[in-house]
């Protein structure tokens, strides 16, 4: 497990180094990516893997929106690199393999588990993007607790 | 409606007024949308808003100069769309442009704006594809909220835009030792094998070698992803073939050294157009990702049938 999240965290932040994230938001970045991957290995006991992406990719979009909204800086700062660790690299490089190997039904089954990862990350990303900008902002929810107060 | 105040005439015959809470020497425009106080200033004021349309006009044009720039920098280095369109909105609406219209595509922005139904400016910008900058959004974008907040003139705009766009990228030193380095984490996170990870550490190292020279060179995607693929791939049959201790397979390599290569910004900006509705960007975005995945493929492809075909070599 310390592996996954040393790994996880480094991987990210090289990521980030290369997209050209500002310098101080590496960090975060290589938070939001370990996260990421950490859940899905988690996740991964308990579920099929489609599952455990869509959940760790809502993670990872949550925590890179509320980074955004703190440091007030874009989200795709965050999320571009946060999200590598759980691109289905894996599947695409063995589709590919089993392809050339000519064995064709190996070559859709990895081609179809790399379609249904890709479709829970896309799931994940829509789900929590479309959560209206406000209620990540601390100012709206002290005025709706005032309201209630009142 | 009230949105300002007029304080009297400063000298040089120049009106001081608030708008806002904005405070301002020089002409009013019809935009500030004045309340006049006071029976001196009446006739002045009025003087003013009839003069204000003529002496506009090139302000306009710096202003949407401005915008169309700064959203052509933000679209360039790797910006969603709405961000762009936003960014454009924002200062237009704080240098009192209201009949604006903008049109931004992943490649191209479309820009008209108007005042008095009399058609003032059209501009059609195009943005070709470039390596992204995030350093370069988050700037343009901390501008735009300084911008908006009234803190900035437009030439100390233009002039910080300028400053912007020059930013240099990394060190080359340090963007080949992060590639390295997340080719040999990423390779560990899924195989948990050392030596196969050091390889990717170090094939790591020479593909970004390799980005690099190919955009000095402004090669062609395809090129750079069939190239890169197939780059990757011979070096790690040459590793895994090296007489060591330690059993690697080059599958195990390669997955770890395709990182770089992996189109992270298209794949999430175009879920994120898509999202927001923007159908024809999320497409092209879309299409743009899934065919440097068919690149690598290829390029790792025919590698390897070059390999076991014609050399004769066994794929482990």
């Amino acid at each position: 497990m310390i592996q996954n999240i040393v790994c996880s965290f480094l991987g990210t932040v090289g990521f980030s180094v290369v997209s050209n994230v500002p310098r101080e938001f590496a960090l975060y970045c290589g938070l939001t990516g370990m996260t990421g991957f950490v859940t899905y290995v988690l996740l991964l006991t308990y579920m099929s893997p489609a599952f455990s992406a869509f959940f760790a990719t809502m993670l990872v979009v949550l925590l890179s929106r509320i980074f955004a909204v703190w440091r007030k800086c874009p989200i795709t700062v965050f999320l571009i690199p946060g999200i590598i660790p759980l691109v289905p690299g894996t599947y695409v490089y063995y589709t590919a393999y089993y392809f050339v190997m000519n064995e064709l039904s190996l070559a859709l089954a990895k081609g179809i588990d790399a379609m249904k990862l890709a479709f829970a990350i896309v799931l994940g990303i829509v789900f929590i993007v479309s959560i209206p900008r406000q209620f990540f902002s601390i100012q709206y929810w002290k005025k709706q607790l005032s309201h209630h107060k009142n | 409606m009230y949105f300002g105040v007029i304080f009297g005439n400063a000298r040089n015959g120049r009106t001081v007024y608030r708008c806002g809470n904005v405070k301002k020497v020089g002409t009013i425009m019809e935009s500030d949308k004045i309340k006049i106080q006071g029976n001196s200033s009446d006739l002045r004021a009025e003087n003013e808003l009839g003069k204000c349309n003529n002496s506009e006009q090139p302000e306009m044009h710096r202003v949407l100069e401005l915008a169309l720039e700064a959203g052509c920098i933000l679209l360039k280095n790797g910006a969603e769309i709405f961000r762009v369109e936003e960014t454009i909105w924002h200062i237009c609406n704080r240098y009192h442009i209201e009949q604006m219209d903008a049109f931004v595509l992943s490649n191209g922005i479309f820009l008209t704006a108007h005042q008095k139904g009399e058609e003032n400016f059209a501009r059609v910008k195009y943005v070709p594809l470039a390596k992204i900058h995030l350093g370069i959004v988050t700037e343009v974008n901390a501008l735009s909220r300084e911008i908006a907040a009234g803190k900035l003139d437009i030439e100390e705009a233009f002039a910080r835009l300028e400053e912007i766009e020059k930013m240099p990228p990394r060190k080359d030193w340090q963007l080949i030792l992060a590639s390295g380095l997340s080719c040999g984490s990423f390779c560990y996170l899924t195989q948990k094998n050392t030596p196969a990870s050091c390889m990717a550490f170090a094939i790591g190292i020479v593909l970004y070698i390799f980005l690099l020279f190919a955009r000095r060179y402004k090669l062609s995607k395809l090129i750079i992803n069939i190239v890169g693929g197939g780059l990757i791939t011979v070096l790690a049959l040459i590793a895994t073939s090296l007489p060591l201790p330690f059993k690697v397979g080059f599958s195990q390599v390669i997955i770890g050294s395709i990182v770089p290569l992996i189109p992270g910004m298209a794949f999430v900006n175009s879920i994120r157009d898509i999202a927001d509705s923007d159908f024809i960007s999320g497409i092209v975005r879309m299409l743009d990702a899934l065919l440097v995945f068919v690149y690598i493929a290829v390029g790792v492809g025919c590698v390897l049938i070059f390999y076991e075909q014609v050399l004769g070599g066994t794929i482990r």
